[in-house]
């Protein structure tokens, strides 16, 4: 974790009011895993007090750049729509605890609502240097909000759904998991809450449906890793990236808390990552 | 949108300023105070080694040369003494235990951390989500979660006693008996330089009456609070009072070494669908900017009445906020939610205050304290400056 000067080499609008911008940082390029996330401070002080998080977009360590995608919704992000190429801001990063991929795992499936896309992506590139196959389940109101393929490596299987049917499957994008679960040894994800509360039921159920309850034991064995341990996650099928409101985001505040099944748990410093199993999700309903 | 062309980094490095150094600033009340908010490209860039950087001394390394300036401050002569290097703490509840920014900020150079508000029992907080931005300000909704202060003596108090910089323990309770334990335990701990009692908590024997808005309360607690430690002991009072002066005189008979002022005052941010508050809790406290000229206010008024040194607290992002609260008869500042934007604030703050004493050839800042005060002969102003040995 460092403060680091960015300097914003690429801005553009690629999908309405959805923004993806590159940035020279070559301290963040090398260190960021997937999953973790910068602290980005914003120019107008004394209007916006707080800085903006987002999630390391792309990471490529041989030309130090770095990039994040975010939705322009408030002043903050349009401010970040105003900077322009050879502009400097400051990032605190890279924060918060990377995904997990249990190293034996060959077959990855990663499940992205909307802007979770931009939480997501970086363990698409992890995944396949690492020999990994992906499958990307992808989202969206309608094809418009759609995450380009051309932004996506051509390994990783894509398949979209979407709320009006205009492209791929006509619904949620949870429908398509129990199709995967077989073939999937881990599955990853970020998007809306309700999303990921969905995904967590269907995990925690997954065992039962597969008969594949008593996997855990016959690799592991022994004593089980504390919950929350990268042990733990490492062995979770489901890990979700959790957003929250953050003030500090290096777990000062704690203005990030989600509820988990432990007690509050810091977005900014146990997260952004979790497993499924830490979180005291909702309710369905 | 098309896609701009890339421009090479080695070439652009440096030579364009960033936007925000091209718009006009708030007036500064000292014109020539340079702001505090350096443009990023104006900043040095931070050492590629994983060192703890000290960005605060860098930027103001032009300044550095020139005669020495005493920025030392006791907060409490009369007992033990709580000496600081200078005049710039972290509030409480702003800057964690002091050790979660411990990478980026050279934690040793800040005048005093006030550590987050410790209870006697552990506590889980409020329903998330427990922070969000308004104009100019931070709407929060922490609900004092802590480890209690058992927990937090175990896992901090070695680290604390090896540090230079004061640790002050922010105390909060819902009951008298409550913040007496929790001061008992702290009572000559090492690593605990002194106690900043937290006022703004429900007073459960008084029907829920927060302490710091019920004279009687708050006389109480700090009495009691008096007795249990020989501590020196800084009373945070709250600002969501018709007057502030009553109770701080109250505070002060009660034996309170320092007055902080001022603590959160009650906002309220609705949620994106107006279904609903924004806040898990619904209501939260507002800090930031936005609440500074309430705090500047209190001050003010709180230095005409008592004589113990006063701590302001509110919105202080740049040395001209530093000033205003010096002229209205504080003799330190604490920083809090300006750290979450730049956790190097208070070092440079400091920095920038030594500065500006060189400036006006000033031996120490003390002059600078209580200059907006009325001036009616015999009329109590600064005292907190009397109060070093
Ligand atoms: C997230 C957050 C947590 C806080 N927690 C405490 C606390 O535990 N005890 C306390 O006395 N004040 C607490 N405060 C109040 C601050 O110490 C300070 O009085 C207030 O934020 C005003 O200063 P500022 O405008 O510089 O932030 C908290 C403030 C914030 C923003
Ligand atoms: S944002 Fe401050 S603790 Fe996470």
């Amino acid at each position: 974790m460092r403060l680091v000067a960015a300097e914003l080499v690429q801005s553009r609008e690629i999908l309405p009011r959805q923004w993806l911008q590159s940035y020279h940082a070559p301290e963040l390029a090398t260190g960021t895993r997937a999953g973790q996330f910068v602290h980005v401070r914003t120019g107008d002080y004394s209007g916006l007090v707080l800085r903006r998080p987002f999630a390391v977009n792309t990471a490529d360590a041989a030309t130090g750049i770095v990039s994040i995608h975010f939705r322009s919704v408030g002043h903050g992000t349009e401010w970040l729509t105003r900077v322009r190429p050879g502009e400097r801001l400051e990032m605190l990063g890279p924060l918060g605890r990377p995904f997990e991929i249990d190293p034996r795992n060959r077959h990855l499936l990663l499940v992205a609502g909307g802007l979770g896309m931009a939480g997501i992506r970086l363990l698409v590139d992890e995944a396949l240097r690492d020999g990994r196959q992906v499958v990307l389940l992808f989202g969206a109101a309608t094809t418009a909000e759609v995450y380009p393929s051309s932004l996506l490596p051509d390994e990783v299987e894509y398949v979209v759904a979407t709320d009006d049917g205009s492209l791929g499957h006509r619904g949620l994008v949870t429908d398509l998991v129990p199709g995967y679960e077989a073939w999937a040894d881990q599955a990853f994800a970020c998007g809306p809450p309700t999303m990921l509360a969905t995904l967590a039921r269907l995990a925690a159920s997954r065992g039962a449906r597969l008969g594949v309850a008593r996997l855990g034991r016959k690799r592991g064995g022994g004593r089980q890793p504390a919950l929350g341990s990268p042990a733990a996650r490492r062995r979770a099928f489901l890990q979700v990236a959790m957003e929250q409101t953050m003030g500090c985001a290096v777990g000062a505040c704690l203005g990030c808390v989600v509820t988990g099944v432990e007690g509050p748990q810091r977005v900014c410093r146990e997260g952004p990552v979790f497993a499924a199993e830490e979180i005291a999700w909702e309710p369905a309903g | 949108m098309k896609a701009r062309k890339r421009v090479t980094t080695a070439g652009a490095t440096g030579s364009r300023p960033a936007r925000a150094s091209d718009r006009p600033r708030r007036t500064p009340t000292v014109r020539t105070v340079r702001s505090a908010i350096v443009p990023v490209d104006r900043r040095p860039r931070p050492p590629i080694g994983g060192a703890p950087q000290s960005p605060g001394r860098a930027a103001s390394a032009a300044e550095d040369r020139g005669p020495a300036v005493d920025l030392s401050v006791d907060l409490a002569p009369g007992r033990g003494g709580l000496r600081l290097e200078n005049p710039v703490l972290v509030a409480a509840g702003t800057f964690g235990y002091g050790v979660e920014y411990g990478e980026v900020v050279d934690i040793q150079r800040i005048g005093a951390i006030c550590s987050r508000g410790t209870t006697l029992q552990p506590r889980v907080g409020n329903a998330p989500p427990r922070v969000t931005e308004t104009p100019a300000g931070l709407l929060s909704s922490v609900g004092l979660q802590n480890p209690g202060v058992e927990a937090v003596l175990e896992r901090y108090a070695a680290t604390w006693a090896g540090w230079r910089v004061p640790v002050i323990v922010n105390i909060a309770g819902g009951s008298i008996e409550d913040y007496v334990a929790v001061a008992r335990r702290l009572d000559g701990v090492p690593g605990v330089a002194g106690i900043e009692l937290n006022l703004s908590c429900p007073n459960v024997a008084r029907g829920g009456l927060l302490f710091g808005i019920d004279r009687e309360g708050a006389a109480a607690v700090t009495a009691a609070v008096r007795r249990a430690t020989e501590l020196p002991l800084m009373v945070k009072v709250s600002p969501n009072v018709a007057d502030v002066r009553p109770i701080a005189l109250a505070i002060e008979a009660s034996g309170a070494d320092v007055i902080s002022a001022i603590n959160t005052l009650p906002g309220m941010a609705l949620g994106p669908d107006r279904t609903g508050p924004f806040l898990g809790t619904g209501y939260g406290g507002l800090s930031g900017p936005a609440i500074r000229p309430v705090a500047l206010r209190i001050v003010h008024e709180v230095a005409q009445v008592v004589s113990i040194p006063i701590v302001a607290i509110g919105g202080v992002t740049e040395l001209a906020d530093v000033l205003d609260y010096l002229a209205a008869g504080a003799v330190a500042v604490q920083v809090g939610t300006a750290i979450f934007a730049d956790p190097a604030l208070p070092v440079r703050l400091a920095d920038e205050l030594a500065a500006e004493c060189r400036r006006r050839d000033l031996a120490s800042y003390r002059p600078l304290v209580g200059t907006a005060l009325p001036r009616r002969p015999g009329a109590p102003s600064a005292r907190g400056v009397e109060y070093r040995p």
